[in-house]
């Protein structure tokens, strides 16, 4: 019994994280309609800054600021080629210009990166913040989840306290009217794909000393955040929280049952399965009807 | 004065010619009434002057800056309103919300609702769920808070009960006398021409009549003829 807490609670990082991912490919769905698969990859860019120049000698917190300042720059980048030359596409349209820039990232990424050769992540939070039931709730779980309920929070006031969230409101509804009332619609856009590669980053900083810390396994993170927004409907942000927490704790006691630990990676996949078959029920029972 | 002068303005879509060698002007304190037929090339010609759509050539020009190669936002905040077709209200967000993303500096929410009192009582209401009126009453308060110099609004009657559309066109017209220049798309001509100063009618992209609205309305024979895209008829000297 105490294995199996043991593992759920090793399952909080990464749950915090893909929460956290998730929250923001919501973010971004929301506010600028693409369904992001380049969230990880972007995340996973800044964090391979910090990686280099920590392996160069930088001390670790300017790597950091650095490596957050190259994932903002990065979500920026991608953010200026969908609104630029994707705007007016469609939703599926601008999905699957994502998972081709995600591919495209990939590659260079793994170039620039050795592709599988092993680096030195620095753990930015060891050590134990608290114990629960006997079981050890390091500082980079309560971290990653603590960042994950701030950036809800945060989403929630700054979109309905905010003029700029108004705006970005309206921009989500109906690009072209707010446009034309004179919104800058493009510099808000930037401005989600920069908040969100910023947080993307800060959290794979903390989640890559626990995974192998390679380009594509860190980009790859997509799957289970895109999985979490799906909980969410891709319009809750609280839903998606949970739903990523939970991928996260499931994943980690999966892992201490030997028969379905080898199937584990698949538990997203399952998730993202049964949403979209839940999803259909209604349509379903209608043609059914 | 005039606001806006259109210059030789061409527009395509698909690479084909919707809208050819147009010249208009939108003085202020008048109201400038486009006219004619489906497919004529109302809706496109507003699209083209608000950057909604490129133009393929001529000049926009409001108080003499030209325009016609500037983004929507920046002919917004030169003074160019544009009201679309279809009520574009921000549907998610509720009406005093859908204001002030609107509200440009100087601008104050109490002239939105002066305009329209009966847009004060449904200030917390969701978009989505106002009338039709209620809708198209918005997006023209919504125009008004970016401090336009020039407004355009695009079949605002249509789908709407006669009531409401004369309400409507008494809001436009004071608006109009309150010293904004107005160009109005209409396909309800008698009620345009009523309350517009000067009358533009296209046929085929392209403007067959210019004159004055009140001597179009006494001849509804000829603006029949001119709506059927008949003969074309050289445009009335200024």
């Amino acid at each position: 019994m105490n294995a199996l807490l043991t593992s759920a609670v090793a399952g909080l990082t990464a749950g915090g994280t893909y929460a956290l991912l998730g929250v923001c490919a919501v973010f971004t769905y929301r506010l600028v309609a693409v369904v992001n698969f380049t969230g990880a990859a972007i995340g996973a860019a800044g964090t391979f800054v910090l990686i280099a120049l920590y392996e160069a000698g930088f001390p670790i917190w300017p790597s950091v600021l650095a490596g957050i300042a190259a994932g903002t720059l990065t979500g920026v980048a991608v953010g200026y080629i969908m609104t630029r030359s994707f705007g007016e596409a469609s939703a599926s349209t601008k999905a699957a210009v994502t998972v081709a820039l995600l591919v495209g990232l990939i590659a260079i990424g793994l170039r620039l990166t050795g592709g599988q050769h092993p680096h030195n992540m620095p753990e930015l939070f060891p050590g134990s913040a608290f114990r629960l039931a006997g079981v050890e709730v390091t500082i980079a779980s309560v971290l990653t989840i603590g960042l994950a309920v701030l950036f809800t929070i945060l989403s929630d006031l700054f979109l309905n306290r905010t003029k700029v969230g108004l705006n970005l409101r309206a921009l989500a509804d109906r690009p072209m009217a707010a446009e034309l009332l004179g919104v800058r619609v493009q510099l808000l856009s930037l401005l989600v794909w920069g908040m969100t590669g910023a947080f993307t980053t800060f959290a794979l900083m903390i989640i890559a000393p626990q995974r192998s810390p390679n380009f594509m396994t860190l980009s790859l993170l997509v799957v289970p955040a895109l999985a979490a927004a799906l909980v969410g409907v891709f319009r809750s942000f609280w839903w998606t929280l949970a739903g990523g927490i939970a991928l996260g704790v499931v994943e980690g006691l999966a892992s201490s049952i030997d028969s379905v630990s080898q199937y584990r990676s698949a538990i997203p996949f399952l998730v993202v399965l049964s949403v979209l078959l839940w999803s259909q029920r209604e349509a379903r029972w209608d043609e059914a009807r | 004065m005039s606001r806006l002068v259109v210059s030789n303005l061409s527009i395509n879509r698909a690479e084909l010619p919707v809208v050819t060698s147009v010249d208009l002007i939108a003085e202020s304190g008048a109201i400038s009434v486009v006219l004619g037929a489906n497919g004529a090339g109302k809706t496109t010609l507003l699209e083209g002057l608000s950057g909604i759509i490129p133009v393929a050539g001529g000049t926009i020009a409001i108080d003499g800056r030209e325009l016609q190669n500037a983004r929507p936002g920046t002919r917004s905040r030169e003074g160019l309103a544009h009201v679309e077709q279809g009520r574009t209200v921000f549907r998610q967000l509720t009406t005093d919300e859908n204001l002030r993303v609107s509200l440009h500096p100087g601008a104050d929410m109490a002239e939105a609702y002066a305009l329209f009192p009966e847009l004060l009582q449904r200030r917390a209401v969701k978009a989505s769920l106002l009338s039709g009126g209620e809708q198209q009453m918005l997006v023209i308060a919504r125009a008004l808070l970016t401090r336009p110099k020039v407004l355009l609004i695009d079949e605002m009657s249509a789908g709407l009960a006669p009531v409401i559309v004369t309400r409507l066109m008494t809001a436009v017209r004071k608006l109009a006398d309150d010293g904004l220049a107005v160009l109005l798309v209409e396909q309800f001509a008698a009620l345009a021409l009523s309350i517009g100063n000067r009358a533009y009618v296209m046929s085929r992209g392209r403007v067959v009549y210019d004159g004055d609205c009140a001597k179009l309305r006494q001849s509804p024979d000829e603006l029949h003829r001119l709506y059927l895209g008949g003969t074309e008829v050289p445009a009335e000297a200024n």
